[in-house]
């Protein structure tokens, strides 16, 4: 009897704690950790011998303050308006609206077209949701703020009962028209791109050090898999990274977001991608000049964004059809391939174009160990692709290919093309590189004449 | 004796609850997706005989757990007897449990035979084990979808690739080749009641036929890493003259001279 009643007093005392504690933590938000911009390590960093900043800690206060002003925080992304921007309408930060008219005009009208049949495809559900009339099981990811907000601020203006057909329209145009703001892409960045790139775009996530190639790190304003070369991308070029991903790496397709969602992103990628190239230019200004006014700044910024824009004009494209290889072109291509003089691909490629030419590596008098002889802008190690996986970062399509050839690697050692190559010569290239990439040989399903090829491929015997 | 019916009445709610919770999960659209696939009835039907019985042997079960509780839960002066255990009742619980699974064994053996046996892999549609409509490159962390191009050859340079997204045609046997990068990860469409794990070193033919048009979500069933959540595709299934249109793009896309990008 006894320990039945202590049992229940016991028990008493706990349901009563646990109904209490559910009362205090009811009203509880959920842990969001807000997230701060910082400066990059080469500004920060500090001199070997004397251990002092080399960038004195009030000159990066001032380049900190001037990254604000120019693309405001982490929380809320957002350029400076230029004086002739106002004047002429122009503004970076609505992409989807007029040039004249408040917006930068990136999407013509076509585009906004696919934009908006992107988006229908991406929120299909809750789009029969809403013809189905059912409204509250409409949902809306925790990565659309400014989404959310719109929608929950619509419910809230009708009451159930008064929902008529017109007011179903409003709510499929709401997310078919969706186009997020800066401030939303970067929340989108912060939960799908952040725990590998970083939270300044500086391919130094959390994630980063577990991953062989690295992400890219923006702030140089360098990117590898372009239409243009070096010098700023386009933003076809992010986009297209985002959308088919990166063969070969850990960066994945994003395609099950809207396109309206990766152009937000490709938005976000750009401002952060600006932000570090305004840090390094901000710099450098200090070094030379040993002062930095606010002049400098918007001078700074308005090359940096005089860049973006002129890469527009950049894209490099064949005039014609692409034409298909055929056994004298992949020929020409071995010889070109192999030539010091013209191709040159061997020296870092290899003669077999395995990766292993005799450029790209040296010994290490130190260690006694084979080492890569290059590195890339960002300071990583990098060795020359072996292209007889038929795994190329930036795409297998022969336009990618003769784009890499033509236009070189930016960030990386791989040159531009000799400009003694004519376009029919990089063609040959890029044959010649597709033919080697081919996988029937060691496929390991085998097809009858690999069985047979086996059988007869036995050692001769001298 | 308030504590007696109190704690009899908490396990009687367990089955209780359990086949309510049961009852209610298709209106909580908490059950299974629809099904769209050829063979999904049949796995369906297997899924829902074992679930039969075990609900049967789970309601029994808890039915005299309650039992007992009321019997035996009043405060009682004497002491409880040994026993060594029973020969029969051993017997008994040992036996039964080994027919059941026999039988779930022996029933399932058709269906599995269908659906991953290779001779009965489809052989007169337009894909075939010799001719599969792509190769599924799984890799940490996206999908890629191969289709062989003209020379109806994988792994040529005029093979066509798409990531994310595999397009098959509907109302068509569609056997494909699963093959793995890295680790091991697994092909699982809900929709089509069909999980394939994909092995590195291994290509693995696997076949399927969709009877409905639409997107259905494709995504990786093997813990392969941390970007494992966010392992997801589609699979897109259209009409036979949408495929040759998607075929047709997709083609124009691979030879783009890259004007239009």
């Amino acid at each position: 009897m006894r320990y039945d009643s202590r049992i229940r007093r016991i028990t008493a005392v706990g349901l009563a704690g646990l109904a209490v504690a559910c009362q205090l933590d009811k009203d509880r938000e959920p842990d969001r950790p807000v997230v701060h911009y910082s400066l990059s390590d080469a500004t920060r960093a500090l001199d070997k011998d004397t251990g002092e900043a080399l960038v004195p800690e009030d000159v990066q206060a001032n380049v900190a303050g001037s990254l604000e002003m120019l693309f405001g925080s982490a929380e809320h992304p957002q350029y400076l308006l230029l004086d002739e921007w106002k004047e002429a309408g122009f503004d970076l930060n609505w992409p989807t609206y007029a040039k004249d008219d408040q917006g930068s005009g990136e999407f013509d009208e076509t585009g906004m077209a696919e934009l908006e049949k992107d988006n229908a495809r991406y929120f299909r559900l809750n789009l029969a949701l809403i013809d189905a009339g059912e409204y509250e099981r409409v949902t809306v990811q925790s990565w659309s703020p400014d989404l959310q907000r719109t929608w929950t601020d619509l419910l809230a203006s009708k009451a159930p009962p008064e929902r008529d057909a017109a007011f179903a329209a409003e709510a499929k145009k709401a997310f078919e028209s969706y186009y997020p703001s800066l401030a939303a892409s970067a929340e989108l960045y912060r939960q799908h791109c952040l725990h590998c790139h970083g939270p300044e775009g500086g391919g130094n996530g959390p994630t980063a050090p577990f991953l062989n190639p690295r992400p890219r790190d923006y702030r140089l304003g360098t990117f590898k898999f372009t239409a243009v070369g070096k010098g700023a991308p386009r933003r076809e070029d992010l986009f297209r990274i985002l959308d088919e991903g990166v063969t070969g790496t850990a960066m994945p397709s994003f395609r099950r977001f809207s396109k309206a969602q990766l152009h937000g992103l490709v938005d976000y990628v750009r401002l952060l991608s600006m932000r570090g190239m305004v840090e390094r230019s901000l710099v450098a200004t200090w070094t030379e000049e040993e002062s930095l006014t606010s002049g400098d700044v918007i001078e700074a910024f308005k090359a940096v964004f005089d860049k973006w824009e002129r890469a527009k004009e950049k894209a490099l494209a064949f005039d014609g059809e692409v034409p298909h290889p055929t056994p004298e072109s992949i020929a020409r291509g071995k010889e070109l391939f192999l030539d010091a003089k013209s191709g040159n691909c061997f020296s870092c490629h290899g003669p077999e174009g395995r990766g292993d030419g005799v450029s790209a590596f040296a010994l290490d008098p130190t260690s006694g160990e084979i080492k890569p002889t290059y590195k890339d802008d960002w300071g990583f190690e990098i060795t020359p692709r072996n292209l007889r996986y038929g795994v190329f970062h930036g795409g297998r399509r022969p336009i990618d290919l003769y784009r890499r050839i033509k236009n070189g690697i930016a960030g990386t050692p791989m040159p531009e093309a000799a400009s003694a190559l004519t376009n029919d010569d990089i063609w040959a290239l890029v044959h010649y590189v597709g033919s080697i990439s081919e996988r029937p040989k060691h496929s390991n399903r085998p097809t009858p004449e690999h069985d047979a090829s086996a059988s007869h491929g036995e050692p001769a015997k001298h | 004796m308030f504590m007696r019916y109190l704690a009899t009445l908490l396990f009687l709610l367990v089955p209780i609850l359990g086949v309510w919770t049961f009852m209610k999960a298709d209106d909580w659209h908490c059950w299974f997706p629809q099904n769209v696939s050829s063979f999904g009835a049949q796995i369906d039907g297997l899924f829902n005989l074992i679930m039969y019985m075990v609900a049967f042997t789970f309601i029994v079960t808890e039915v005299c757990l309650a039992w007992f509780v009321f019997k035996y839960s009043k405060a009682r002066a004497d002491k409880g007897e040994f026993t060594h255990g029973s020969h029969k009742l051993e017997m008994i619980w040992t036996a039964i449990p080994a027919l059941a699974l026999l039988f779930i064994a022996f029933t399932q053996m058709e269906t599995w035979a269908l659906v991953k046996f290779e001779k009965n892999f489809p052989k007169n549609g337009p894909y075939s084990i010799e001719k599969p409509i792509a190769e599924v490159w799984a890799s940490q962390f996206d999908w890629r979808f191969r289709y062989p191009g003209e020379d109806g050859q994988f792994g040529t340079v005029d093979d066509l690739e798409r990531s994310f997204e595999f397009v098959v045609p509907v109302n068509t046997d569609v056997v494909f080749r699963l093959r793995s990068r890295d680790v091991i990860h697994s092909f699982f469409v809900p929709e089509f009641r069909l999980k394939q794990d994909a092995l590195p070193g291994h290509t693995i033919p696997v076949w399927f036929k969709a009877e409905k048009e639409g997107v259905y979500d494709l995504v990786c069933a093997e813990l392969c890493g941390w970007g494992h959540y966010k392992m997801a595709g589609v699979v897109r299934v259209v009409s036979a003259a949408e495929y040759e249109k998607f075929q047709a793009e997709l083609k124009a896309h691979w030879y783009s001279n890259g004007k239009e990008e």
